[in-house]
């Protein structure tokens, strides 16, 4: 018997991989609710809202200072004792044993990447120029039209690069989702090993197809981000003969 | 007419303007001048709200803003009255040189794209860039970028256009161009006020020319008046200061 039975690992890939639309699912949706509540953050700390704003620096520091996992756990473990709480007070009579994990999963995550999105939003609006928003004002603009159509498509521009890399860490951290009973890549990979003791072979998958979606969209991103370099370049090219006309009558 | 009255601005205990006292009537060109950090460009700025007057009123035809209880519709309706030419141009940077001009046009004044695309294209070819509508604002030379922000702000049609040092951040060889655009558009009947260090052009241009110092309006009137026979030692001193400066661009 060798040390890894790749005839079964392979065997199980399909198996595994069928827990990859689940573990896609919770990053794209932590991702993109994650973005509009840290934008939305952002902007509460940018304009210094009051409470708000204090309120979300406590936010954000707890959030960046717990491990997910304990987070993960926190809410799993939380959610049903205040409704409990809830039920005996109100006389309602909610179930937390109906809550699908992949719920808790979808709020945990998003609660989580938001407080990370806040501060990259907010790191990337403070590099827009201040002159931006003046000069969009200056034309009648109202603040949310200057930072809906002037100032936000220049602040996404710079957040790119951090976006992109937060949701390859997304990505891999959706691992830990197995923890509240969530049916993804690493769910099933442990499942199967538990059934024969394969568990190197089935990490190992596992490992796998992390890698393999990871790699993937750092493709992605790098030929998006080459792509807006490039319309950049022959944008300058383009910009060799400035014309010296003399303005004409106004 | 534009009318200030009593205008007074704080930056923490920095007492910048100590009740600015100003008359425009429709079709004046008023040149401000004044030594550095005596309140010039914040005073511009006052008058369209980019900064907020501690105190004082401010009013543009029918439209009065009391600044110590300002009206927040008042204070859009201010800056739809106005339009800035800025020092460093402040141009839209994820727009076009067209869309530069038509924003203001089509968000703020609620115009067609048709008619804001006509209005655009016709003041970007009298400033001499109707080669360029497509360009973005990093392939532009400063002098062509200073002509796309003269057109943004002459395109709003506004009660009165403010520059604010508009040629200070040119190349020299640049400074003409800008010069000669705003020379036409002030033998075009438009009120402007303009904070501006060239004394020979501000002679030229404009009817009145108000020197500033230490917050205050020390005196105004004709620009010979003003700049040839001072009646205040403050202005004449300036003057023989800024003079006396060999190669002086603004
Ligand atoms: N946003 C700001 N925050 C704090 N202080 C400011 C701010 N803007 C201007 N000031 C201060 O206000 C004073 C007047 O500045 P202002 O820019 O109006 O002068 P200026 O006459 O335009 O000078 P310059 O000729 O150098 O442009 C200066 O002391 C400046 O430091
Ligand atoms: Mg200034």
């Amino acid at each position: 018997m060798p040390i890894i039975n790749f005839e079964f690992a392979i065997q199980e890939i399909p198996a595994v991989l069928k827990g990859v639309p689940i573990t896609l699912a919770i990053a794209v949706v932590a991702m993109v609710f994650g973005l509009i509540f840290g934008l939305l953050i952002a902007l509460c700390r940018i304009y210094r809202v009051p409470i708000l704003n204090r309120l979300f620096i406590i936010y954000i520091s707890f959030i960046r200072g717990t491990p997910l996992l304990v987070q993960l756990y926190v809410f799993f473990y939380g959610v049903p004792v205040l409704l409990d709480k809830m039920n005996q007070s109100f006389g309602t009579a909610y179930n937390a044993d109906h809550i699908s994990p992949l719920l808790y999963a979808f709020i945990a995550f998003t609660i989580n990447v938001s407080a990370y999105q806040a501060e990259i939003m907010r790191a990337s609006l403070n590099a827009v120029q201040i002159g931006q928003m003046e000069a969009a004002h200056s034309v009648g603009m109202t603040t949310f039209q200057a930072l809906k159509r002037i100032v936000l498509p220049q602040a996404f521009l710079v957040a790119l690069p951090n976006l992109g890399n937060t949701f390859i860490g997304l990505i891999k951290a959706t691992s830990l989702a197995f923890a509240v009973k969530v049916v993804e890549v690493m769910a099933l990979a442990k499942i199967i090993a538990n059934d024969g003791y394969h568990f190197l072979e089935m990490y190992l998958v596992a490992a796998l197809i992390y890698w393999l979606i990871c790699w993937l969209l750092e493709v992605l991103f790098t030929f998006v981000e080459e792509k807006m370099r490039n319309k950049e370049i022959k944008q300058k090219k383009m910009n060799t003969t400035i014309s010296k006309d003399l303005p004409l009558r106004v | 007419m534009i009318l200030l009255k009593h205008i007074h601005k704080k930056f923490k205990n920095n007492h910048v303007l100590k009740g600015i006292d100003l008359e425009v009537s429709k079709g004046d060109v008023v040149t401000i001048i004044g030594p550095s950090g005596s309140g010039k460009t914040t005073l511009l700025r006052c008058v369209n709200y980019l900064e907020k007057p501690d105190e004082g009123i401010i009013s543009i035809n029918d439209l009065t803003i009391q600044t110590k209880k300002p009206v927040k519709k008042d204070i859009l309706q201010l800056r739809r009255r106005t339009a800035m030419v800025f020092q460093h141009y402040n141009l839209f940077e994820n727009k076009t040189v067209l869309e530069n001009v038509t924003e203001g046009l089509i968000i703020a004044q609620k115009k067609s794209k048709k008619m804001a695309r006509e209005i655009g294209v016709d003041i970007l070819t009298k400033v001499g860039l109707a080669d360029k509508i497509n360009a973005y604002p990093q392939q532009l030379s400063g002098g062509q970028k200073q002509r796309v922000g003269i057109a943004r702000a002459l395109a709003l049609n506004p009660d009165v256009l403010l520059f604010d040092e508009p040629t200070s951040a040119l190349d020299p060889e640049m400074v003409g161009e800008v010069l000669e655009i705003i020379r036409e558009i002030a033998s075009g009947g438009v009120t402007m006020m303009i904070v501006t260090h060239e004394i020979d052009f501000a002679c030229e241009v404009s009817n009145r020319v108000v020197f500033m110092d230490d917050g205050q309006i020390i005196e105004q009137g004709p620009p010979d008046d003003i700049l040839i026979h001072p009646k205040q030692e403050r202005t004449r001193k300036f003057l023989k200061r800024i003079m006396k400066e060999p190669d002086f661009t603004i």
